[in-house]
């Protein structure tokens, strides 16, 4: 396959994977507007879960199910944490992320699990169409398929009663109250479906990349909102739906730029500095434009 | 909206264009074999391995320029940019990949699968349980390479020539490494037969390096540090410190980081680790198969540095001086 | 409904920074009994406990131990805020309080025709919920029915007090608390939702508390008067005792129910 083919294969299987850790940041950074760190080890929990399952002979689906179930799980702990125990948004997530780490060793029984011997969800697919398993067509009909599966499911529950009153305790949590929903529960089931979503990518990424590794979560929170920022400076999205595809969308630019810069043999040390730039230049420019042309510019947002 | 999807197409026809020129040349041209390397992290040990394998392959005729294009790429600790640079070099269908430590060479096996690109993994410590091969003794179908992996015993051995009546041992590693988790419960059991006991202290990151080794200061007699990119490579330098200002004797496991100012220890040598995977490619080069080279382990050479010891007020004996294989000087 | 007290306050006292140099009784011994219908005006100088007596009906802060509350024979004393939604409605001085800036009017609107009832993966919103939401949105005769997929935060303060008083009555609750919701409206706007909470009101037949500042108001709508200071109930006029009264009458009232002399120049200005 020609590299330029190959790098946007591969950035749009990556978009697709990580769009899901995007999409879990965005509900509970912008839909709940709680900043949730749990991410990081949520990731690396449903990389664990999936990996041990299917190590121990469970069918790879089943256990990306279980995953699943597990960063839910944890995402709820975090809105306990939160809402019952009135520990503040950011130390609840930096909280479980620190116990994650613990638990995911204990759940690993030591640092890493190896996949490579063992038949992942690739490795099923690939057998249903014929095709070789570490191919990136498999990768991307794989993460394709569940993205769909979620974008759709998501789409349909934020215009639900319960995912109105999700979003609305985002915006107008005394509000909420005063209507009648229970913003404790909203909050809670809002941090729970993000880190399900979370676990979800990182249970894939653990068969993709042929092994679950406890420090495979690093760095995923700043992934997420990177990807969430870019999105939203891009695509200016209104309405539930098109909020989602900027999700994935900003994700998708920002593996992009990295797998370009990766390729050219750009060391990942200023790889870092150069997406921060990246991400910066994307943010200031309509600002900068609104300056030349002197139009009124809101003021700054906290996050 | 709009906006969006006009930088994501101008994206990818930007792409499309530059990919013609910048990258034509990996085409793989009939004379010039293309290898490509993968590192973790940087640090002495891995950068002797990587230069091992370009060494040895010299030698053996593959030299850089005339015949062969060595791509190599570091992914600085990061798991995420390991897939992608295996990713990447699995589209460049290289001759060889070389695959430098556990987590790299995990990326590369899973990437590959399918293909038949020939992949030689070093400074693995155990590649059975990695499932990188079925055995010791055979090569998958695809993979092959060099251990690091050493017994414990020569280890302690070593320890108690120079601090013959040392008691309790400490251990500094990063539990979420799976090298060094598994080579500090080996030393346990290793020093259990000779009646020490090991008290242990971990850093997950590089940040907590300099506290772990602090912990271990009026808990035991003298420190070990396993083959961790953590402790024994990056962070290396704040146990030194650790040691020389308390004067606990530090030894290690490998020869970059004892170089840096550790007692001594048993080494693998990961120059040599390197030369083997060198030689190993430069095999199937000429055209023998894959399958058929079994995996290997790496000889252990003993060390002690006297002028280092001295800094964390340790006297070698002479007699252990006499035995071992290396000294290092200042 | 047994009895036609809707809404009974017994014994209701609520204190502030209890212990410490800042304590401050809000509520002395309210005892309230509300009718069925009963359209009441509180007015009262500030600190008097207008608010506070609200945010105790709502449900906001518990009132002292031996308080009771019963709205419509349920005892509501130990119900949080959001349960206790189910009865009263409430539309608040700020308009940006009472609606979700970057939901659209229908969203709002989904949001509160819920009030009370549980929440469930229905979809929020339909054809006829939307005829719903014209229809209650029509008579306000501000355009908002054809723009149910404006963002509420572009809306004006007098339309988005106007969407609030919509969602405190779609949903039509047993109580209507008014902390002076017309208090921060230009002088149009302020009186077309002062006349739109009158014809609501009648309509559905809400019983409604309404607190303001403003003298003439109080004695212009409703069909009863309180006068709250500091913390008690000082003035309950019935409507035959109302009617009829000016402001200066109001004022002699009060001084003599209360003991003290009326000085509260705000009251006075605004009427």
């Amino acid at each position: 396959m020609d590299v330029a083919g190959s790098i946007l294969s591969f950035s749009f299987y990556e978009g697709l994977v990580f769009g899901l850790v995007a999409i879990g940041v965005y509900l509970t950074l912008r839909v709940l507007a709680f900043p949730d760190l749990t991410v990081d080890g949520s990731y690396t929990l449903g990389g664990a879960v999936a990996a041990v399952l299917i190590v121990a002979g469970v069918n790879p689906f089943l256990a990306t199910l279980a995953a699943i179930g597990a960063g839910f799980c944890a995402g709820l702990l975090t809105g306990i944490l939160n809402t019952k125990l009135r520990i503040p948004a950011l130390l609840a997530g930096i909280l479980m992320m620190v116990g994650l780490y613990s638990i995911n060793l204990r759940i690993m029984s030591g640092a890493n699990v190896s996949l490579l011997r063992e038949v992942t969800s690739f490795d099923i697919i690939a057998n249903l169409f014929g095709m070789r398993g570490g191919s990136i067509a498999v990768s991307i009909i794989l993460a394709l398929a569940i993205a769909a599966v979620v974008f759709f499911a998501l789409n349909w529950f934020l215009r639900t009663e319960i995912g109105l009153s999700l979003r609305a305790t985002g915006d107008n949590e005394q509000m909420v109250r005063s209507l009648g929903g229970d913003t404790d529960k909203n909050v809670m089931l809002g941090c729970a479906v993000s880190n399900g979503l979370v676990a979800l990518a990182g249970a894939i990424v653990s068969q993709g990349q042929g092994f679950a590794d406890v420090g495979m979560g690093i760095g995923m929170i700043v992934m997420g909102l990177a990807s969430v920022i870019i999105g939203e400076a891009l695509f200016r999205p209104k309405g539930v739906t098109w909020l989602l595809v900027a999700a994935v969308g900003g994700a998708f630019v920002y593996r992009l730029f990295i797998t370009i810069a990766l390729r050219m043999g750009m060391a990942p040390g200023d790889l870092k500095l150069i997406t921060a730039v990246l991400v910066v230049i994307a943010l200031a420019i309509p600002y900068i434009r609104k300056k030349a042309r002197r139009e009124w510019i809101p003021p700054a947002v906290r996050w | 909206m709009k906006k969006g999807i006009i930088v994501m197409l101008g994206l990818c026809l930007i792409l499309l264009a530059a990919s013609l020129p910048v990258f034509s040349g990996c085409d793989n041209n009939e004379e010039m074999y293309t290898v490509c390397i993968t590192q973790i992290a940087t640090h002495p040990d891995l950068d002797n391995n990587r230069q091992g394998i370009i060494d040895g392959m010299a030698e053996m005729g593959y030299i850089e320029g005339e015949n062969v294009e060595f791509v190599v790429r570091n992914a600085e600790g990061d798991m995420t940019s390991a897939a992608s640079i295996a990713e990447y070099f699995v589209s460049l269908n290289p001759d060889i990949i070389q695959a430098i430590t556990t987590p790299t060479a995990q990326t590369v096996v899973a990437a590959a699968e399918g293909t038949d690109i020939p992949i030689i993994f070093s400074s693995v410590t155990d590649p059975v349980t990695a499932g990188l091969v079925p055995s010791w003794t055979e090569a998958g179908a695809t993979v092959t390479g060099v251990s690091d992996w050493f017994e414990m015993t020569p280890q302690v051995e070593l320890i108690l020539s120079v601090l013959p009546d040392v008691q309790i041992l400490g251990i500094a590693y990063n539990a979420g490494e799976v090298n060094a988790a598994v080579q500090a419960a080996e030393f346990k059991s290793a020093a259990a037969d000779f009646g020490l006991t090991v008290v242990e202290a971990t850093a997950a990151s590089t940040a907590d390096v300099y506290a772990a080794g602090m912990s271990l200061v009026g808990r035991c007699d003298a420190v070990w540090i396993p083959t961790c990119n953590t402790v024994g490579g990056v962070g290396i330098e704040a146990i030194i410190q650790v040691g020389e200002e308390n004067s606990l004797p530090v030894f290690g496991s490998a020869s970059g980081m004892i170089s840096t100012g550790l007692v001594g220890g048993c080494s693998v040598d990961y120059y040599w680790v390197g030369l083997q995977a060198g030689y190993m490619a430069a095999r199937i080069l000429d055209g023998e198969d894959i399958a058929g080279i079994a995996p290997i382990k790496a000889a252990v050479s003993t060390i002690l540095y006297p002028a280092s010891a001295t800094r964390m007020g340790v006297t070698i004996p002479q007699a252990a001086l006499d035995s071992v294989d290396i000294i290092m000087t200042d | 409904m047994s009895a036609e007290n809707l809404l009974q306050l017994k014994k209701i006292n609520k204190v502030f920074s209890r212990g410490t140099v800042d304590e401050v009784k809000a509520l002395n011994n309210i005892n309230l009994e509300v009718k069925a219908e009963d359209y009441i005006t509180v007015i009262g100088s500030n600190g008097a406990g207008k608010t506070t007596m609200l945010n105790v009906v709502g449900g906001v802060f518990p009132p002292e131990r031996g308080g009771k509350i019963v709205v419509a024979d349920v005892n509501v004393t130990g119900l949080s805020e959001y349960k206790r939604a189910a009865y009263v409605g409430r539309v608040y001085q700020d308009p940006n309080i009472g609606t979700a800036a970057k939901m659209t009017i229908e969203e709002n609107l989904a949001m509160a025709v819920l009030r009370g009832k549980s929440r469930g993966l229905r979809a929020a919103s339909n054809k006829q919920l939307r005829e719903e939401f014209r229809e209650a949105l029509a008579p306000l005769k501000l355009g908002l029915e054809n723009r149910l997929n404006a963002l509420v935060g572009t809306l004006s303060s007098g339309q988005r007090q106007a969407v609030a008083l919509v969602m405190a009555t779609i949903s039509r609750p047993s109580l209507l608390l008014l902390d002076e919701h017309s208090a921060n409206l230009d002088p149009r706007t302020a009186q077309i939702v002062l006349e739109l909470t009158e014809m609501i009101v009648k309509r559905e037949k809400i019983t409604t508390l309404m607190v303001t500042h403003n003298m003439e108001l109080a004695l212009r709508y409703g069909n009863r008067l309180i006068m709250m200071h500091e913390g008690r109930i000082v003035v309950d006029l019935n409507h035959e005792q109302r009617t009829g009264l000016t402001i200066n009458d109001l004022i002699t009232a009060f001084e003599r129910a209360s003991g003290s002399k009326f000085n509260e120049d705000e009251l006075l200005l605004r009427g």
